[in-house]
C-alpha cells in the first residue's frame, strides 16, 4: 500500500505546531514553537498575546517542519487541523493556514477535535488495539472515553467541575510556583511525603470526577498553616495533593475498566506527563494485567504531530471538510 | 501580471485580483461574525469565476491594519501563507493608507477613521498626499481637536461612528490601490505581521 504521509497543524493554546506524520503511526519531522517564556510573566495564558505569537510563528513553523522532513507539499496526502476546542484567536491563525495550503495545493482538509488528537498520541507509540479506555487528563479536560473503534468515542464520565489540569496550576500558584505549575508540582511531589491529609473527592458509583474541592482544600490547609504561622513543607503538600488526585483518577479508571470488561488503556493529555500518574497506571497495569499506552513525554503537551496521526485515521474514514470550516472554541468529541 | 489584494482588517472582506492594472474581479461583503468560515470560499470562488488557479497569481497586496485584531490575523494569515508557499512577492500596506488612496475625491483634508471602541480611534490625517497625522490608535476627541484648524475636512470609514463632519463610506476602489502600492518592495512573508498600532491589554497593565 502507498505511503500516506498527513501534514499536521496545531495552535490552539500557547504552543504552534506543525508535523508530518507517516501512515498514522511514524513522526517524519515535528516543529514546536513555545510561548511558555512569554505567558510566564503573567502568571498564564494571555489569549491576545499567544494569537499575535502564533501569526509571527506559522510560516516559521511550516517551513522548518517541511525542511526537517525534506519533502515539498505536494507529496502530502492531506492537511489536518485541530479545530476545537482551543483558545478562538489561536485556533484561526492554524485553521486559516490550513485552509490556505488546502487551496493552494487542493488537498482534503482533515477537522482534527484536540482532544481525539491527544488520544492518537498513542498511536505513535504503538498499534491502538480495541475496545479501549482513554483516561484524558489535560487543563482543559478529565475524561474517562470508552472507544470500540477508531472515532468511536463514548463519553463514559468527566469532570463536574476544574480539569485536573488546572487543579495542579491552582494548586501550584497557592503554593507560589511560578506558570506553568502542574509539571513543578510533580518535580516536587517526588521528593515529598503524603503527609497532609486530604479528601479523596467524588467516591461515588458514577464516573465523573471532581477538583474543585479538592483544590479548596489545598487553599484552605494553606491559609490555616498561614494564619498560624507553620510552616509550610511544599514538597509534602504537592505529594499529598499529587496522591490524592492520581488516586481519584485511579479509582474511576478501574471501575470503568473493570465494569465494561476492557483491557486496553491509553492514556492522553499534558497530565499524562506526570511520574506519578504514570507510576499508578503502572500499578494498575499489573493489578488489572492491561494492555497500557502511555504517551512519551514530547507527545503529552500540545503538539501536531498527534494531530496529523489522528489526522490520518480520519482521512481514512472519509472524514474531510471543505473550506468554510470554522474554528470552535468548544465543542463534542465525536 | 496578476496581483491578488486581500483586506479582512474590518468585519468585511474586500478582495479582487487585478490583471496588467485591470481589476478583473472582486468580492466586497460585510461577512461580520463569519469572516474566518468565508474568508477563504469567497476567495476560491473568486479564482473559479475567473479561471484562474492559485498559482496564477504573481504577487500579494494585503492589508496589515489596524482594524479588528483577529480579523486582520485572517488576512495576513491568508496572504502570508500564500505568498511564502508559492514563493512570490508579497507587499503589506497600512488599511488606513488604502483608505484614503482609495478615496479619489477632491477634498483637500482626507481623515481615515476606523472605530477602535472606549472612544477610540485608528486614524492618520492626509493633506492630498502628505501625510499630516502618522496613523495611530487616538482618542476621537483628540483627533477632532487636531482638526479644529481646518475648514473643511472628510472622514472615510465604514463604521458606524458619531463624526461631526463630513462623512464618507468607505468602498475600496481596489485596481487604484494594488496599482498605488504594487511597486514597493517585497516584504519577506515569514516578517509580514498585523501592525495593530496598540498593545494588548495585559501588556498596557503592566507598563
Amino acid at each position: 500500500m502507498k505511503d500516506i504521509y498527513i501534514l499536521g497543524i496545531e495552535s490552539s493554546c500557547d504552543e504552534t505546531s506543525c508535523s508530518i506524520v507517516k501512515n498514522g503511526t511514524i513522526d517524519i519531522s515535528t516543529v514546536i514553537s513555545s510561548q511558555i517564556d512569554i505567558h510566564k510573566d503573567y502568571g498564564g495564558v494571555v489569549p491576545e498575546i499567544a494569537s499575535r505569537h502564533h501569526v509571527k510563528n506559522i510560516t516559521i513553523v511550516i517551513e522548518e517542519c517541511l525542511r526537517k522532513a525534506n519533502m515539498v507539499m505536494e507529496e502530502i496526502a492531506a492537511i489536518a487541523i485541530t479545530y476545537g476546542p482551543g483558545l478562538i484567536g489561536s485556533l484561526l491563525v492554524g485553521l486559516e493556514a490550513a485552509k490556505t495550503l488546502s487551496f493552494i495545493y487542493n488537498k482534503p482538509l482533515i477537522p482534527v477535535h484536540h482532544i481525539a488528537g491527544h488520544i492518537y498520541a498513542n498511536s505513535i507509540e504503538k498499534k491502538m488495539e480495541f475496545p479501549l479506555l482513554a483516561l484524558v487528563v489535560s487543563g482543559g479536560h478529565t475524561e474517562l472515553i470508552l472507544m470500540k473503534d477508531h472515532y468511536k468515542f463514548e463519553k463514559l464520565g468527566g469532570t463536574l467541575d476544574d480539569a485536573i489540569g488546572e487543579c495542579y496550576d491552582k494548586v501550584a500558584r497557592v503554593i507560589g510556583l511560578e506558570y506553568p505549575g502542574g509539571p513543578k508540582i510533580d518535580q516536587l511531589a517526588l521528593r515529598g511525603k503524603p503527609n497532609y491529609k486530604l479528601p479523596i473527592p467524588l467516591r461515588d458509583d458514577s464516573y465523573n470526577f471532581s477538583f474543585s474541592g479538592l483544590k479548596s482544600a489545598v487553599i484552605n490547609l494553606n491559609h490555616n498553616l498561614v494564619q498560624r504561622k507553620e510552616s509550610i513543607n511544599k514538597e509534602d503538600l504537592a505529594a499529598s495533593f499529587q496522591q490524592v488526585a492520581v488516586e481519584s483518577l485511579i479509582l474511576k479508571t478501574r471501575k470503568a475498566l473493570i465494569e465494561n470488561n476492557i483491557k486496553n488503556l491509553i492514556i492522553a493529555g499534558g497530565v499524562a506527563a506526570s511520574t506519578g500518574l504514570r507510576e499508578a497506571v503502572k500499578k494498575l497495569q499489573k493489578e488489572l494485567d492491561l494492555n497500557v499506552t502511555i504517551p512519551s513525554m514530547k507527545y503529552c503537551t500540545d503538539n501536531a504531530t498527534m494531530i496529523a496521526a489522528a489526522g490520518y485515521y480520519a482521512y481514512r474514514l472519509g472524514r474531510v471538510a471543505d473550506l468554510s470550516l470554522n474554528s470552535k472554541s468548544n465543542d463534542k468529541l465525536n | 501580471m496578476r496581483i491578488l489584494y486581500i483586506d479582512t482588517s474590518s468585519s468585511y472582506l474586500y478582495t479582487g485580483i487585478v490583471e496588467d492594472e485591470h481589476l478583473i474581479s472582486e468580492v466586497k461583503e460585510n461577512l461580520s461574525l463569519n469572516l474566518s468560515r468565508l474568508a477563504l470560499p469567497k476567495i476560491a470562488s473568486m479564482f473559479e469565476e475567473c479561471s484562474l488557479r492559485p498559482n496564477d497569481i504573481d504577487k500579494i497586496i494585503v492589508v496589515n491594519g489596524p482594524g479588528s485584531f483577529t480579523g486582520v490575523r485572517i488576512g495576513i494569515t491568508i496572504a502570508k501563507v500564500y505568498a511564502w508557499s508559492l514563493n512570490i512577492p508579497i507587499i503589506s500596506i497600512n488599511g488606513l493608507e488604502a483608505m484614503s488612496v482609495s478615496f479619489s475625491v477632491s477634498a483637500s483634508i482626507k481623515v481615515p477613521v476606523i472605530d477602535a471602541r472606549r472612544g477610540y480611534v485608528y486614524a492618520t490625517i492626509y493633506n492630498n498626499d502628505n501625510v499630516l497625522l502618522k496613523p495611530q490608535y487616538i482618542l476621537l476627541s483628540d483627533l477632532m481637536s487636531r482638526l479644529n484648524k481646518f475648514d473643511n475636512y472628510t472622514f472615510i470609514t465604514n463604521n458606524e461612528i458619531e463624526l461631526s463632519g463630513e462623512k464618507c463610506k468607505y468602498n475600496p476602489d481596489i485596481g487604484t490601490i494594488v496599482n498605488k502600492f504594487c511597486q514597493r518592495l517585497p516584504d519577506n512573508p515569514h516578517s509580514v505581521n498585523p501592525e495593530y498600532l496598540k498593545l494588548t491589554e495585559a501588556e498596557e497593565s503592566r507598563i
